[in-house]
C-alpha cells in the first residue's frame, strides 16, 4: 500500500518540511529514545510511520517541519550516534505539499500511483464522448483489474466465503474509490453491492446514464477469479444520476447464448 | 492501431498483411485499397493451464518466402518447448488465404489449439454479423455484401462468436478462451469476435496438424461452395498449384546476367532475389481490374500518424509501370495509362491521390494552390517512355488512345507555368507549399513528352510551343534555383529562396532528364548534385548510409529513406552509363568511384529490407530497421530500376574485356 506520504496545508517560508527514516534495533522503548531525541532538537513528528522488518530490527520513517537554517546533515549525524540507530537517510520537501519517502509506491503487489480522482474521469469522460462501446470498454479495462486483485489476495492470504467481500471493501476504502457494502451468496451467486461515494460518480457530475462501468468491471473481475464462474455485474443504480448511493446486481453468467443480453433486454 | 507488416500474399482479389509472427494485420478484399476485414486474426494455445497467444513477446520467431514465390513460411519457438510452423498461401483463382499450422512439442500437452480473429467485415465494426454453421462446420462473418469464411481441417470442434467490447464480457471469444473451453454460441450481431477450436493432444515430440482456410465472397452461398470446393483438394496439390503460378508469372521477367561482379561477395545472388522479390511485391500492389497501384498496403487508416498509403499517387505509380515495363512487364503501363485517361480531373490535371477504382481520395490537395502539379508531369513524362518503347500498330493504338488526355494535360501545364516558374503548389513530399526545383523538372518533362507525342501526331505546331515552353522553364529554374553551391535549392516557400538540400533535386536529371549529360556544363552540374546530397543528406546506419529526403527532415524522425537512397544510384548508374566509353574514357575515375558508390547504396538498402526481403519506405536511423510503410511500391520499383541498370553497366563492362 500507499506508505511514507505525507501531505500538508499551506506552506511555511520559514521552515522545510524534512523526513528521516531511520533503521534501528527494537527494543524496549527504543521509539521513545528516538521521539525523545528529535523533541530536544526541535523536530516535532508530524507524521510518523513504523515497518517492522525483522524480529530484532524496525524501520521508522518521519516527517517533521524544521526551520530553514537547520543543519539537516548535523541532526542526522546525531541521530545516527544513537545506540539503537544503524542507519538514517534523510531528505526535503521543498514546497510542503506533498512528499513520499518511498518510490515507486505499491499497491497490492505492483506499482501503485496516486492520481486525482478527477484525472481517471476525465479520461472516463473522455471515452464516453468519443470512443464507440466505451461502456464495454471500460467494463472490460475494469475486469482486468478486479481478476489481478483477486489473485493477489489469493497468493498472500486464505480468501474463502467469509472473507471475500470484506477484502475488497477494505481495498476500496484504502485506495479510496469508496465504501462498499456487499451482499452476496456464495451458492447462488447471486446478491448487490451497493457504493457509497464512488470515487468516478462523486466527481463526473450529473449524468442521465449511470457512469460507473468501470466498477461493474472490476468487481465481475474480482467475483468471477473467487468464485472460479463467469460473474455479471451490472450497475442499476447510480449516484450520477441523483441517487443516494451507486448500486451494482451481481448475478451468475448464462453459460450460453441469451437473447435477452444480446439483445438488450431486462436482465432477469 | 498502427502496426507495420513484415510480409504479404495475396492473389488479384485478396491481400493480406502479416506480422513476423504470422499474426494477420490486414485482409484487404476485392481491392488492395478497400474494403480491410480483419482488426486481428491469429493461433492460440491453451497449455491446460494458460493461454500462450502466438503474437506475444514470449514466442521467437522467423519468417521467409518460399523462393520466388508469395508463399509465406513462418516458425515460432515458444521457451517451453513448443514450437508452431505456419505455412500461408492464397490460392492463385480465388480468394482464400490457406494457414496449415504444424504444432509440435517437446513436452506432453493436453490442451486446445484455439484460433481467434477480430473481424470488422466491410471494414466496420457496425451492424455486423456472423453465424457458426455448425453441420458445414464454417463460421463466417457479414456486412452487405462482404463475407468472410473460416473454415478447417480437421474440423473444428469448438467454436464461439461473441461481442467483442461489451458489458456481457463473458460472451466475448477472448475471454471465453480463457478456461480452455469455447461456449459455442452460433450467431451474434454488432462488434464481435470469434474463436475456432480443437484439442490438442500432444505427446513429447509428437506434432498435430491444422488447416484453416480463411476465405471472401461476394455472397453467402458463393462463400460456402468456394469453401467446400477447396477444402476437397489435398494441401500439397494446391500448394505446387500456387508455387508453379509465381514461378511461371517470375518466368516472363527480362533475364538478367551481371557479368562480372564476383568480386562482391554474394552481391549477385543478392540482387537476382530482390528483383524477383521486388516484382512479386509489386504484382500484389496492383489493381488488376482497374491497373492502378497501392503506394503500401494501407496501415494507418485512421491518419493517426500519416495520411495514410492504401492509395493510388500518379507520381508513384508512373515510376511503378515504368519500371515493371522494362522488367518485361509491359501490360501494367497498358491498364494504368487507361485508369488514367478515366481519371484526368476537368482542368486536365490529375488530383493529388485515387481510391485505385478512380474515385478521389481523401486529401489535403483539393485546390489549386494545394494541389500537385509535378503528378500531372510525371503522368506525361510516362506516357511518352512508355509511348517510345512501343512499336508498329501498337504504337499508333496507344497514340490515339492517349492524345486527348496528353492535349488536355500539357495545357494545363501550360496554363500554371506562364512565368517559366510553376505557380504555387504542394511539393512532392506533401509538406511545403511554394514553387519547386523537382515540380519545375516534372512539368517540364511532361511537356517535353506532351512535345513528342504531338510530333508524332502531325501537330507540329503543338509540339513546337510546349517544347518552346519545356525550354522556357528549364533556363527559368536553372537561372532562380542553381547555387553557386553546386546544387539546385528546394525551391521558393514563402515568397523566400530555399536553400535546403532535398534528394529530390535529384529528379532534374533523373528521371526527368532537365539536365544532360552531354552538355559538358551540365555533366558537371549533375555530378555536383550527387556529390553535394552524398555530404549533405547521408545518415549512417548498419553497415554504410542512407539519404534522408532534405536537411531537417523532420517527418517520422527524420530516417534515411530507401527510396531517395536508391534514387542517388540510379541517378549515379544513369550517369555512368550516358557517359561515353564508359571506364575506359576521360571519366574514367568517375565511373569507378560512381559504380562503388551506387553499389554500396544498393546493399544498403537490401540490409534494410525486412526479413522477408520487403522494401520499407525509410530505415530507422537508430536501429536500422524497416520503418514506416512497408512494403512501399516506389521502393520496390527503384530497385528494380537500379538493378536494370547495374546489369547494364555490368554487360557493358564484360563486352568491353570480351
Amino acid at each position: 500500500m500507499v506508505r511514507d506520504l505525507c501531505m500538508f496545508a499551506g506552506f511555511n517560508e520559514d521552515s522545510r518540511i524534512v523526513w528521516f527514516k531511520i533503521s534501528y534495533s527494537k527494543g524496549p522503548g527504543s521509539l521513545s529514545v528516538i521521539s525523545d531525541f528529535l523533541e530536544k532538537e526541535n523536530a516535532f513528528i508530524k507524521f510518523g510511520h513504523i515497518d517492522n522488518i525483522t524480529q530484532e530490527t524496525g524501520e521508522y520513517s518521519i516527517f517533521t517541519e524544521l526551520k530553514k537554517d537547520t543543519d539537516l546533515d548535523e541532526l542526522a549525524g546525531k541521530i545516527k550516534e544513537l545506540e539503537i540507530v544503524s542507519a538514517v537517510e534523510h531528505g526535503v520537501s521543498e514546497f510542503g505539499m506533498i512528499y513520499s519517502v518511498d518510490f515507486p509506491q505499491n499497491v497490492i503487489g505492483v506499482r501503485g500511483v496516486m492520481s486525482r480522482a478527477l484525472t481517471i474521469v476525465d479520461i472516463i469522460k473522455t471515452l464516453n464522448q468519443s470512443v464507440p462501446h466505451a461502456e464495454g470498454l471500460l467494463t472490460l479495462s475494469g475486469l482486468r483489474g478486479g481478476v489481478d486483485a483477486a489473485k493477489y489476495f489469493k497468493s498472500v492470504m486464505p480468501i474463502n466465503n467469509s472473507n471475500f467481500a470484506s477484502m475488497i471493501a477494505e481495498l476500496f476504502r484504502a485506495v479510496g474509490w469508496g465504501i462498499l457494502e456487499i451482499d452476496c451468496s456464495p451458492e447462488t451467486y447471486e446478491g448487490k453491492i451497493i457504493v457509497k461515494d464512488s470515487f468516478i460518480a462523486d466527481v463526473y457530475g450529473r449524468s442521465e446514464q449511470p457512469v460507473c462501468a468501470f466498477m461493474s468491471g472490476y468487481f465481475a473481475g474480482y467475483l468471477t477469479e473467487y468464485f472460479g464462474k463467469n460473474i455479471s455485474v451490472r450497475e442499476v443504480s447510480c449516484k450520477a444520476t441523483g441517487k443516494d448511493v451507486c448500486e451494482y446486481i451481481i448475478s451468475l453468467a448464462p453459460s450460453s447464448a441469451v437473447k435477452e443480453y444480446q439483445l438488450r433486454g431486462e436482465i432477469k | 492501431m498502427i502496426r507495420q507488416p513484415n510480409v504479404i500474399l495475396g492473389n488479384d482479389k485478396l491481400l493480406v498483411t502479416m506480422g513476423r509472427k504470422g499474426e494477420i494485420f490486414g485482409l484487404f478484399y476485392p481491392r488492395r485499397d478497400h474494403a480491410q476485414h480483419a482488426e486481428e486474426s491469429f493461433a492460440c494455445i491453451h497449455t491446460g493451464d494458460r493461454l500462450l497467444w502466438t503474437n506475444d513477446i514470449e514466442w521467437h520467431s522467423s519468417q521467409n518466402y518460399v523462393e520466388d514465390t508469395n508463399i509465406v513460411s513462418t516458425k515460432l519457438y515458444h521457451d517451453s518447448g513448443i514450437k508452431i510452423s505456419i505455412l500461408d498461401l492464397v490460392h492463385p483463382e480465388v480468394p482464400v488465404l490457406i494457414r496449415r499450422f504444424k504444432v509440435q512439442s517437446q513436452k506432453k500437452i493436453s490442451g486446445k489449439f484455439f484460433y481467434f480473429s477480430n473481424l470488422n467485415v466491410g471494414e466496420t465494426s457496425k451492424k455486423n454479423s456472423a453465424f457458426c454453421d455448425s453441420d458445414a462446420r464454417l463460421l463466417a462473418q457479414y456486412w452487405q455484401n462482404y463475407n468472410i469464411g473460416i473454415y478447417a481441417r480437421p474440423e473444428f470442434t469448438e467454436w464461439q462468436i461473441g461481442k467483442a467490447m461489451d458489458t456481457i464480457w463473458w460472451t466475448n471469444s477472448k475471454y471465453d478462451m480463457e478456461d480452455g473451453k469455447l461456449q459455442r454460441n452460433k450467431e451474434d450481431i454488432g462488434n464481435i469476435n470469434n474463436a475456432v477450436g480443437w484439442d490438442l493432444d500432444l505427446g513429447a515430440g509428437e506434432t498435430n496438424e491444422f488447416v484453416i482456410y480463411i476465405g471472401a465472397a461476394s455472397s453467402r452461398s458463393m462463400l460456402y461452395k468456394r469453401m467446400h470446393e477447396l477444402s476437397k483438394l489435398p494441401l500439397e496439390h494446391i500448394f505446387e498449384k500456387t508455387r508453379e503460378y509465381w514461378v511461371m508469372w517470375l518466368s516472363k521477367k527480362h533475364v538478367l546476367k551481371m557479368p562480372g561482379i564476383e568480386g562482391y561477395n554474394n552481391l549477385r545472388q543478392e540482387l537476382f532475389n530482390a528483383y524477383n522479390r521486388a516484382l512479386l511485391m509489386l504484382y500484389l500492389l496492383n489493381d488488376h481490374e482497374y491497373g492502378s497501384f497501392v503506394a503500401a498496403p494501407e496501415f494507418d487508416s485512421n491518419f493517426e500518424k500519416c495520411g495514410g498509403y492504401g492509395f493510388c499517387w500518379n507520381r508513384d505509380s508512373s515510376e511503378l509501370v515504368l519500371a515493371l515495363k522494362r522488367s518485361g512487364y509491359p501490360e501494367y503501363c497498358d491498364r494504368f495509362f487507361k485508369w488514367c485517361i478515366r481519371t484526368q480531373m476537368p482542368d486536365g490535371s490529375w488530383f493529388q491521390r485515387y481510391w485505385l477504382n478512380g474515385d478521389i481520395a481523401p486529401s489535403w490537395g483539393n485546390f489549386d494552390y494545394s494541389t500537385q502539379i509535378d503528378e500531372t508531369g510525371s503522368t506525361l513524362h510516362a506516357m511518352d517512355v512508355y509511348y517510345r518503347t512501343l512499336e508498329g500498330l501498337k504504337k499508333v493504338e496507344f497514340l490515339e488512345d492517349v492524345w486527348v488526355s496528353v492535349l488536355r494535360a500539357a495545357e494545363y501545364l501550360m496554363k500554371r507555368t506562364k512565368s517559366g516558374l510553376h505557380e504555387s503548389c504542394t511539393d512532392l513530399w506533401e509538406t511545403y507549399y511554394g514553387i519547386f526545383t523537382y515540380t519545375s523538372a516534372a512539368i517540364y518533362a511532361g511537356l517535353m513528352g506532351a512535345s513528342h507525342l504531338a510530333e508524332e501526331n502531325a501537330e507540329s505546331g503543338m509540339a513546337r510551343r510546349w517544347k518552346k515552353r519545356a525550354d522556357f522553364i528549364k533556363q527559368a529554374t536553372i537561372d532562380r534555383f542553381w547555387l553557386q553551391e553546386g546544387y539546385f535549392a528546394k525551391g521558393i516557400i514563402h515568397e523566400k529562396l530555399d536553400k535546403t538540400v532535398d534528394a529530390s533535386i535529384l529528379g532534374a536529371y533523373i528521371p526527368f532528364r532537365m539536365l544532360s549529360p552531354k552538355e559538358p556544363v551540365e555533366r558537371d552540374m549533375i555530378l555536383f548534385l550527387i556529390e553535394n546530397i552524398q555530404k549533405k543528406l547521408s545518415v549512417p546506419i548498419n553497415t554504410g548510409y542512407g539519404i534522408k529526403r532534405y536537411e531537417n527532415d523532420a517527418y517520422i524522425d527524420g530516417n534515411p529513406w530507401i527510396v531517395t537512397t536508391l534514387w542517388l544510384s540510379a541517378a549515379m548508374f544513369s550517369f555512368v552509363l550516358d557517359l561515353p566509353n564508359g571506364k575506359e574514357g576521360p571519366y574514367a575515375e568517375e565511373v569507378e568511384k560512381l559504380t562503388n558508390e551506387g553499389i554500396k547504396c544498393l546493399s544498403w538498402a537490401l540490409e534494410g529490407a525486412t526479413s522477408t526481403g520487403l522494401l520499407p519506405e525509410q530505415v530507422d536511423k537508430s536501429s536500422g530497421k524497416p520503418a514506416w510503410a512497408i512494403p512501399l511500391g516506389w521502393s520496390g520499383s527503384l530497385m528494380l530500376d537500379n538493378i536494370i541498370l547495374f546489369d547494364k553497366i555490368c554487360r557493358r563492362n564484360a563486352g568491353k574485356q570480351e
